[in-house]
């Protein structure tokens, strides 16, 4: 009994394992073997050059560390930005305000709107002489803004972006929100506690493997970002807006570098698996798991 | 069993009739040489190419061609991948950067052959040459103009810029015509007192600083990118720094041009067809692509030639066709695309203004002339000759990827350490010259 179970289970399983083997760990061992290779440009078939790229990566490479600087900043700013907002957003559309289904709906909409769309209809929002948010600073007074046409403002201009973007993350918080047992409101209540307190005592406790979870995703979700620098800067101005696998995008598939980008790539692999791991081994401290 | 028997009969007599005719076919099929060409653009661009590649294979007997269309945003990484294969097709269109770089792994043949002693020739500066051998020649030509607006200075009361090379305004010319044609919120130039640089709602010039159009002044101020044998790097001197400083005041110092990172190709979009621009500088695809769309919807444009800082000049490029190594059979590749690149088959692209002609006879030859450019998509026939078809013949000179490799890293590096002058957060000489050396070795094929 238990092997025919175990059969009908490996069967279901193997779909998925199959394709995680050939499309998520073949393809990783496969960019880690390639990092030690020059191949594409001036090497039409792979030669053996042992740890060459990682060594130019660190050294010589005029946009890896530029890139790298960027791609945390954005992920920190998109993410704590993200995170905060969605959970106010959560806790708004929690309650029972008229029209609460429509506003869920357009909270959400963002994130399922074609990547492309989006970043063009921002662009025209930010364009430096004519958009429509410099057209407003001028008509109130105020100097224009370069946003994503100025080497400081464009992370944060992308980090907007990627904000209003969150509704997935709003989605996430709201089921949270609804889990949250009300009896703790309502005793805290009885004891005097206010909105606030409430909110910081219990809510916050409550929420934290929901708040782990969106932490994790958007991180990674954020780190990996290309489309804004493919749709918008073009990597720029200067090298503020290229994003690590933007520049990996760029080595591959515009400069045929086909080897590097694969150092590239498991450089890369290495920084998001330590940060998920450094993650992981802080949520002890500070996630709190009902009984 | 009789309607069996002459169903079999009937069958017998078929094949005997068919086997034959189809093995002559195969036969004749199985001499002929088979040429693949491989092609950017869609499946429909593909099969549009493929009716013309029909029409050679009718002319003659010896060679079929088979277009291979590969979308435009894949098509450099696929011919990587096949040149890694060793499956590259026989002949095929090529981004301007990558030529030089497939010559150097071995990857194009050498086509000095393709035109023998009488034959109509390519301009000169039309040719891709590796270590002194033609590699391969641009399907089309296209140089740097000035477009502009004739509605905008009308209403400014400013002369249109010049058709005719030797009468170009000068850079100082240029930008004071451009600041008579910036206007703020209140109706002030740029040379009045009270205009506001806040407020302004017309901008007088956009000159497109993607970073392989800016080569062009850089040449015009007597310097350049490369030196002419494109042996050595020389933006860092002073010509070239310069002539790039001046193109970043427009926006920075005098306020007649917007500000532009240089990072999207749509400068003529962004500026002329916006309405918010009134003279753009772009190339002469653009009167048969977008400006085409913009003047059926109202756009009053005219084109003239660029001005000038010390030499009237512009550059030329056009997508080169090139005979890969790997082919079997290089003859009837070169054959095929020596038959392809004659205007008569590329007319539609040529009498709709995106491409202009390869061979120096339509530049010479007034009846041909007229043939290409008294269509509808163009500006008045004196102005697009003298503006375009003259100042091509007489002014252009190669954009440098037809002589020096690794372009595609050196410019976008360039592009990179330029954002901050865009900006005005450094000066053209302090960025360049703070990446000089990465510069270098981008030329040098080491990034």
């Amino acid at each position: 009994m238990l092997k025919s179970e175990s059969r009908t289970a490996y069967l279901c399983l193997a779909p998925s394992i199959i394709g995680l083997v050939f499309l998520t760990y073949l393809p990783l061992i496969s960019v880690c073997v390639l990092g030690f290779f020059r191949w594409g440009k001036g090497a039409p078939t792979p030669i053996f050059i042992g740890f060459d790229n990682y060594r130019r990566l660190f050294t010589t490479d005029p946009y890896f560390i530029d890139s790298l600087k960027v791609t945390l900043t954005f992920s920190v700013l998109a993410v704590v930005m993200s995170m905060a907002y969605s959970l106010f957003i959560a806790m708004l559309l929690n309650r029972k305000v008229k029209g609460r289904m429509l506003f869920r709906a357009i909270f959400y909409l963002p994130y399922v709107l074609p990547a492309m769309a989006v970043y063009i209809g921002w662009s025209w929002l930010y364009e430096s002489n004519f958009g429509l948010f410099n057209y407003i600073l001028s008509s109130v007074g105020l100097p224009k803004l370069r946003f994503i046409a100025d080497s400081s403002l464009v992370v944060p201009s992308l980090a907007l972006i990627a904000v209003w973007l969150a509704g997935n993350l709003i989605v996430i918080f709201l089921a949270g929100l609804q889990n949250v047992p009300k009896v703790y409101h309502d005793a805290a209540e009885i004891d005097g506690a206010n909105g606030w307190q409430r909110f910081i005592h219990i809510t916050v406790p409550c929420m934290t493997p929901i708040i782990f979870y969106n932490l994790l995703m958007s991180l990674i979700t954020n780190m990996q970002i290309v489309t804004p620098a493919l749709a918008l800067t073009n990597g720029g101005p200067g090298n503020a807006s290229t994003f690590i696998t933007y520049l990996m995008y760029r080595y591959a598939f515009v400069s045929n570098q086909l080897g590097y980008a694969g150092a590239i790539s498991f450089v890369f692999f290495v920084i998001i698996a330590l940060v998920t791991a450094l993650l992981f081994a802080t949520s002890r401290s500070w996630i709190f798991y009902e009984g | 069993m009789k309607r069996r028997v002459l169903l079999t009969v009937l069958l017998c007599t078929l094949l005997a009739v068919v086997l034959p005719a189809a093995g002559t076919k195969e036969a004749a099929a199985a001499e002929k040489v088979k040429i693949t060409y491989s092609f950017w653009g869609t499946p429909d661009e593909g099969a549009a190419v493929q009716k013309v590649a029909d029409r050679f294979n009718a002319s003659q007997e010896r060679i079929v061609v088979e277009i291979m269309a590969i979308p435009h945003d894949t098509y450099v990484t696929k011919l990587n991948t096949l040149a890694t294969a060793r499956n590259l097709p026989d002949c095929g269109i090529m981004s301007e950067a990558g030529v030089l770089q497939f010559a150097e792994n071995g990857l194009l043949h050498d086509i000095t052959d393709m035109y023998g002693v009488g034959d109509a020739r390519p301009l000169d500066s039309l040719v891709f040459r590796y270590q002194g051998k033609p590699v391969a020649y641009s399907a089309a030509n296209e140089v740097l103009l000035m477009f502009y607006n004739k509605d905008m200075f009308d209403k400014a009361g400013v002369p249109y810029p010049p058709t005719d090379a030797k009468n170009a305004w000068s850079w100082d010319e240029f930008v004071h015509n451009a600041k008579l044609l910036t206007l703020d919120a209140n109706g002030n130039n740029a040379t009045s007192r009270a205009f506001n640089p806040n407020a302004i709602v017309q901008y007088g010039c956009m000159v497109e600083n993607l970073t392989w159009q800016l080569e062009v002044w850089a040449l015009s101020n007597g310097g350049g990118f490369y030196t002419a044998d494109g042996s050595k790097v020389i933006i860092n001197e002073a010509a070239a720094l310069d002539a790039i400083q001046k193109v970043a005041d427009l926006h920075l110092v005098h306020h007649v041009a917007p500000l532009s990172t240089g990072l999207t190709d749509d400068g003529i979009q962004r500026s002329l067809i916006a309405g918010t621009c009134a003279m753009s500088t772009n190339g002469a695809w653009n009167v048969g692509t977008s400006l085409a769309s913009a003047r059926a919807e109202g756009l009053n444009y005219g084109v003239g030639v660029l001005p000038y800082m010390k030499e009237k000049v512009t550059i030329c490029t056009g997508g080169p066709n090139v005979v890969f190594s790997q082919t079997k059979n290089p003859k009837e590749a070169m054959e095929w695309v020596k038959w392809y690149m004659q205007e008569e088959n590329s007319w539609e692209l040529i009498e709709t203004g995106i491409w202009m002609p390869i061979l120096d006879k339509w530049y010479t030859d007034e009846a041909l002339t007229r043939k290409w450019v008294e269509n509808p998509n163009f500006p008045p026939y004196d102005d697009y000759k003298k503006a375009v078809v003259d100042y091509a013949r007489e002014y252009s000179r190669s954009t440098s990827w037809y002589y020096v490799n690794n372009t595609n890293d050196f410019n976008t590096l360039l592009g990179s350490l330029l954002g901050e002058v865009w900006t005005g957060r450094k000066t053209a000489k302090n960025a360049i010259e703070g990446g000089y050396t990465q510069l270098v070795s981008a030329f040098k094929g080491e990034l």
